[in-house]
């Protein structure tokens, strides 16, 4: 067992502001990463509120059209670019180097470089608001529209807009460059690539991802900025541009984008399953395999996005939108199986997972019925589709993120947090979230269009609204435990120890908090569960017994 | 196992000593950089995306300048085609460079990295002029799809060779401060990496805006 | 030393604590079926029929709707059966208190595995054979439809064009996206081509009655087909932009009205000739041809030179708004009102409304798009207050005293 001289709460840990400025160690930049995220969530739920208020009831209540406009805009951008995606990209600092027995990520100072570009966007973003409107096109931000031509075209919020995109995704590669070569050289002597944790292998994929795709759009955004204000032709049909391949452009990295945000998350529940479980994960090689399928045909589907532009070969991106639902299904089966047969203790992290199941199924059920083109027509830009973005982002990755907050925060803290306080927010969560989006299932189905800042009330689509509404003041009440439990259980919550949750990979192999080196010793690593083998090396396993053991003879080097 | 915890940060830490490629294979900033390349190929995948989709869909291409009625017009002579080969030769420079340094031939490696870094400033100028030039014959970035496409595609593959330009310029300040040796060269590897992979854009780009031929105008 | 997870409390608190969580699910479950019971007797939809789009009026949107019914009970039935095995085997699994042993560490099964990786293949690959059928279908243009309409769409209305038989020639112009005299009109029973063309950015076309929509995307001309059920005659079906196109997104409504199509024909006709007898709308500056000396040099403030028989109003329209905010009138008295549509390419008019934009419509100028000048006759009206209103575009709004 790993212990160090260090003790949890000792002063240590408490390093001055100076050293949290100035860190380039992979935990203290993970931490700044959660932390930063959290500000973002909470300024882009507040601009949810804000549209939900609007909503709730027909007729203009508290904002100008344009205005609205711009906070959904700002809404999904915050959420996507500095809450989820960086989200996970700090948990991923903090936990893979750990998991996979390194000191450190490879690149430590390009890793707080990547760090520091994030609250320097978020703040251009929040500047934007106060140069005469930020960004109000949607997220999505299609020419014409976002150009500088249009009636009622913004000005320089969208340029600090399309500024603070191509800086988070500078950001984003930085970090996905970091991860990669982490992962794929500093691995602990044994740890053989199919015996890395799965939380280290989706972040493998989700960095091949990041890597591949966010150029693109670095690139559209580029090309839109040139067009704004420098008279370029790219996207603009008045100017002899193509709107469509904007479009093509946008969706190529936005689709897997979608993965990006998902899959470290079900990596996340991937952890967390088999340890509340205290059974191994259900067919570990199948579901690397599927990460690995679902990263690479996520490449192929962009345009089921735009299934009713007319300008999309529907039948291919029909056909391998469907195909992505196959390994998806395999991963939701191996879930299930972990916890078949398993001996189940019902903490907050096994709550969320168990909501990230019951939520991603759902979100990717009505997924799949979106990738029938002539149902797509039907659906495509109502509420539907908003239930839907909502079901597999909050549902999936906000719940996964949940669990491994829970989950990770004794590691991070060497504090245990609130189990009470914990399944209150989870309650307030999960019924606050169903009661918000189940309901837009029906709005779109009855005609409700997305993005518009009031409706009649002869369509017949106030009851719903109202009762989203309900549910999006019962998701923010949910926040209320959440940060009470963050704030009380640093100060005073129970004293974690090394191992609290009878964990299965390295992380839990050292103190909570870890030295800045991470280990001072490894136990050996002969399965993906070396802190398991170490702990039960005599239980019999069925099918895949640990290996043997390939530590390679390292020179004596110190 | 010390017992001041203080000291250990990551220099200090067990694995630090470990030569850098103790198991075999390309080191970090090595990788790090074939990745980063990669990353910078898709960045320009997008935009290739764009100007190949705009030049397909174009009645005639190069198309008609609004102002002087004729097709646009780009030259090869005297500036583009002579800093082709340029750029090409200054590949070759950084390669021997990279050769001198990995038999730890100090004098070599900092001549032929002088040289690279001296052909990639006068690229960068001999662009500067020819897009004078060619403003003053009246193509610019808001000269609809063909200026626009022209000006980003080379602009920013400019950009690049002034990113490539400053690596080779830090690499050659820290040669001549004796930072390198046979050994101890992964800096050198990354910058010459990151210089070709900007030569092979180039090439892409040269053939494609200046070689590649037009089509007569639909009717 | 590991330890098993724990959550810290006294057994009391804990009973306390989950008897609280417990009452707070059933309050605000309480609340939620409430207000769903609620919706469902306000709305009269049945709960069922809330999952399925609406009842399609054209031949292609039915084909969805039965392509949706079977993809929504594949659907349904994946829910149920997954969501019930998680849900049991959380029940059934659950850790009893004390038990410290280890459970079969299971890490795989072959034959499991290739079961759910097969049977969703076949499932999927159903799903897409099905909709690609459906898509075959519901996605042909024919080379002679028997009627064409263009929808123009710019910020912030839908317009339509009604085209002859090449497909080019523009018959009559409807301008008016709404309300009787209004909307699209089209014939039952009859294959109609419709051709989408924006002004400006992209929007969509959509009509949730036929389960379908189609973007309008500048640059190039998207065009789609679909039939009317003869059932439907005489029935008016709602239709909004579905791509949001800027601040006035959400105001772009339009209506589709059915007829049969002897009706149609009729109405058409009847519309062609009175375009004909009509005088074409005067080009920016020249006289109004009603005779009345036209004000001139006035600038775009409300005011009412003195020139003829009744004073004449200056309202002018720029970026989809009323330059004038309010307006005075003279009561008792006709007079004129010359409106200028600064803005080219969209249709506008001035209408008055007797006390509110909302109010009973009491004069309806001609919609015509800029940029061009009209001259209105209003007849009197009495003293009180009243709203201008643009009939296209119900945001735009202002105050007419009459005094």
């Amino acid at each position: 067992m790993a212990t160090t001289a260090l003790h949890p709460a000792a002063p240590a840990y408490r390093s001055s502001l100076y050293d949290w400025v100035t860190t380039t160690d992979h935990k203290k930049i993970g931490i700044l990463y959660v932390i930063n995220s959290f500000v973002f969530f909470f300024i882009g739920g507040l601009l949810a509120m804000g549209v939900r208020l609007e909503l709730a009831q027909p007729g203009l209540q508290f904002v100008a059209d344009q205005t609205y406009n711009e906070i959904f805009t700002m809404h999904a951008t915050f959420m996507i670019f500095l809450f989820v995606i960086p989200m996970l990209a700090g948990f991923g600092n903090y936990i893979v180097p750990l998991q996979i027995g390194a000191p450190d990520m490879a690149f430590p100072r390009i890793n707080a470089l990547s760090f520091w570009m994030l609250p320097l966007a978020g703040i251009l973003l929040l500047l934007s608001f106060v140069t005469g409107g930020s960004a109000a096109a949607g997220w999505t931000s299609y020419s014409p529209l976002a150009q500088d031509r249009p009636l009622g075209a913004v000005g320089p919020g969208q340029d600090l807009w399309v500024v603070a995109l191509v800086l988070i995704g500078t950001s984003s590669i930085l970090g996905a460059v970091n991860f990669l070569v982490t992962m794929f050289k500093m691995r602990a002597p044994g740890m053989t690539l199919f015996r890395m944790p799965i939380m280290t292998w989706t972040v493998l994929v989700t960095s091949v991802l990041v890597l591949l795709a966010t150029p693109v759009i670095t690139s559209a955004l580029i090309m839109l900025f040139i067009d704004r204000n420098y008279g370029g032709s790219f996207f603009d049909p008045a100017n002899g541009g193509d709107a469509i391949l904007y479009q093509n452009i946008f969706w190529f990295y936005s689709h897997p984008a979608v993965y990006v945000m998902v899959l470290p998350a079900m990596g996340m529940i991937s952890e967390i399953l088999p340890v509340f479980s205290r059974k191994p994960l259900f067919g570990y090689r199948a579901f690397v395999f599927a990460t690995a399928a679902i990263g690479a045909l996520g490449f192929s589907v962009w345009a089921h996005h735009m299934f009713t532009t007319g300008a999309v070969y529907l039948p291919f991106f029909s056909f391998v939108t469907f195909l992505i639902a196959i390994p998806t299904g395999v991963k939701m089966f191996n879930w299930i199986f972990t916890l078949w047969g398993g001996k189940l203790t019902l903490s907050t992290p096994l709550l969320f997972a168990l909501g990230f199941l019951s939520m991603f199924l759902i979100g990717g059920i009505n997924g799949a019925v979106s990738a029938s083109v002539p149902v797509d027509f039907a659906i495509h830009d109502t509420y539907w589709v908003v239930a839907h973005l909502h079901y597999v982002l909050f549902g999936g990755s906000v719940f996964g993120i949940m669990g491994g907050l829970y989950y990770w925060f004794p590691k991070m803290t060497g504090r245990m947090m609130s189990e009470s306080l914990g399944k209150v927010q989870f309650v307030l969560m999960f019924v606050g979230f169903n009661l918000t989006f189940f309901p837009m299932h029906q709005l779109g189905l009855a005609g409700m269009p997305r993005r518009i800042a009031d409706y009649s009330s002869a369509s017949g689509w106030n009851d719903l609204n109202l009762l989203a509404t309900i549910g999006g003041f019962t998701i923010a009440a949910s926040m209320l435990p959440l940060l009470w439990n963050v704030f009380v259980s640093l100060r005073s919550g129970e004293p974690a120890g090394d191992d609290p949750w009878e964990g299965n990979t390295l992380e839990w192999a050292t103190s909570s908090p870890p030295p800045p080196y991470n280990f001072d010793h490894l136990p050996p690593i002969r399965s993906e569960r070396p802190v398991f083998d170490q702990r039960h090396g005599d239980v019999p396993h069925t099918k895949t017994p640990p290996g043997p053991d390939r530590t390679q003879q390292i020179p004596a080097g110190r | 196992m010390t017992t001041d915890t203080t000291a250990l940060t990551t220099e200090h830490s067990p694995v630090a000593g470990l030569a850098h490629d103790a198991r075999g294979g390309i080191s970090n900033p090595v990788l790090g950089m074939l990745l980063f390349i990669t990353s910078e190929v898709m960045f320009f995948a997008g935009l290739f995306a764009a100007y190949f989709n705009v030049r397909a869909n174009a009645a005639q291409w190069p198309p008609i300048n609004p102002e002087s009625g004729e097709a646009f017009h780009i030259a090869i002579f005297p500036l583009v085609g002579p800093a082709t080969v340029l750029l090409i030769l200054s590949s070759f420079t950084c390669q021997f460079a990279v050769w001198a340094i990995r038999r730890n031939d100090r004098t070599a490696f900092l001549r032929n990295i002088a040289v690279t870094f001296g052909i990639g400033v006068v690229f960068l100028i001999m662009q500067g002029i020819d897009y004078a030039e060619l403003g003053r014959e009246g193509l610019t970035l808001s000269s609809g799809t063909y200026g626009t496409t022209y000006f980003t595609l080379t602009g920013f593959h400019g950009a690049h060779v002034f990113a490539g330009v400053i690596m080779l310029g830090v690499v050659l300040y820290r040669g001549m401060a004796g930072q390198f040796s046979a050994r101890h060269h992964d800096a050198v590897e990354a910058a010459s990496l990151y210089w070709h992979f900007v030569d092979v854009v180039w090439i892409l780009l040269f053939s494609l805006l200046y070689l590649l031929p037009g089509n007569a105008p639909r009717v | 030393m590991a330890r098993s997870p724990r959550t810290g409390r006294s057994p009391s608190a804990r009973f306390g604590i989950r008897a609280l969580v417990v009452g707070l699910i059933l309050v605000v479950a309480v609340g939620a079926a409430i207000a769903v019971g609620v919706d469902v007797a306000l709305t009269g939809q049945s709960f069922v029929s809330s999952f399925f789009p609406p009842v399609a009026v054209t031949d292609q949107g039915e084909r969805i709707r039965d392509l949706y019914g079977i993809v929504f009970f594949i659907a349904v039935a994946i829910f149920f059966l997954v969501e019930g095995l998680i849900i049991w085997t959380v029940v059934r699994y659950k850790r009893r208190p004390g038990d410290d042993e280890l459970p079969v560490q299971t890490h795989g099964n072959m034959i499991a595995e290739t079961v759910w990786t097969v049977v969703p293949t076949i499932i999927v690959a159903f799903l897409f054979i099905i909709s690609w059928q459906t898509l075959n279908v519901v996605d042909t243009v024919s080379a002679t439809p028997e009627t064409r309409i263009r929808a123009v769409a710019g910020q912030f209305q839908w317009s339509f064009d009604y085209l002859a038989n090449d497909g080019k020639t523009v018959l009559y112009q409807q301008f008016l996206p709404t309300g009787e005299d209004g909307g699209m009109t089209v014939p039952t029973g009859r294959t109609i081509k419709l051709d989408l063309t924006s002004l400006d950015v992209i929007h969509a076309f959509y009509v949730p009655q036929f389960l379908f929509k189609r973007d309008v995307v500048p640059g190039r001309t998207n065009s789609f087909e679909f039939n009317v059920k003869d059932s439907d005659a005489g029935q008016t079906f709602r239709g909004q932009c579905a791509e949001l196109c800027g601040a006035g997104h959400r105001i772009m409504l339009f209506e589709v009205h059915a007829l049969t199509p002897a009706d149609y024909d009729a109405w058409l006709q009847a519309r062609i000739a009175e375009k004909a007898a009509a005088p074409t709308p005067a080009p920016s500056g020249a006289p109004a041809p009603s005779g009345e000396p036209a004000a001139s040099g006035q600038p775009a403030a409300s005011g009412q030179p003195a020139t003829g028989a009744g004073p004449t109003l200056i309202v002018s329209a720029i970026n989809v708004a009323f330059e004038q905010t309010a307006l005075t009138g003279p009561a008792n008295t006709p007079f004129k009102i010359e409106f200028d549509n600064k803005d080219a390419s969209v249709p506008h008019n001035v209408a008055i409304h007797e006390g509110s934009p909302t109010g009973p419509e009491l004069f309806k100028g001609e919609v015509f798009p800029g940029v061009a000048k009209k001259t209105y006759d209003v007849p009197a009206l009495p003293a009180g207050a009243y709203a201008f209103v643009c009939t296209v575009h119900p945001n735009m709004t202002g105050t007419l005293t009459v005094n």
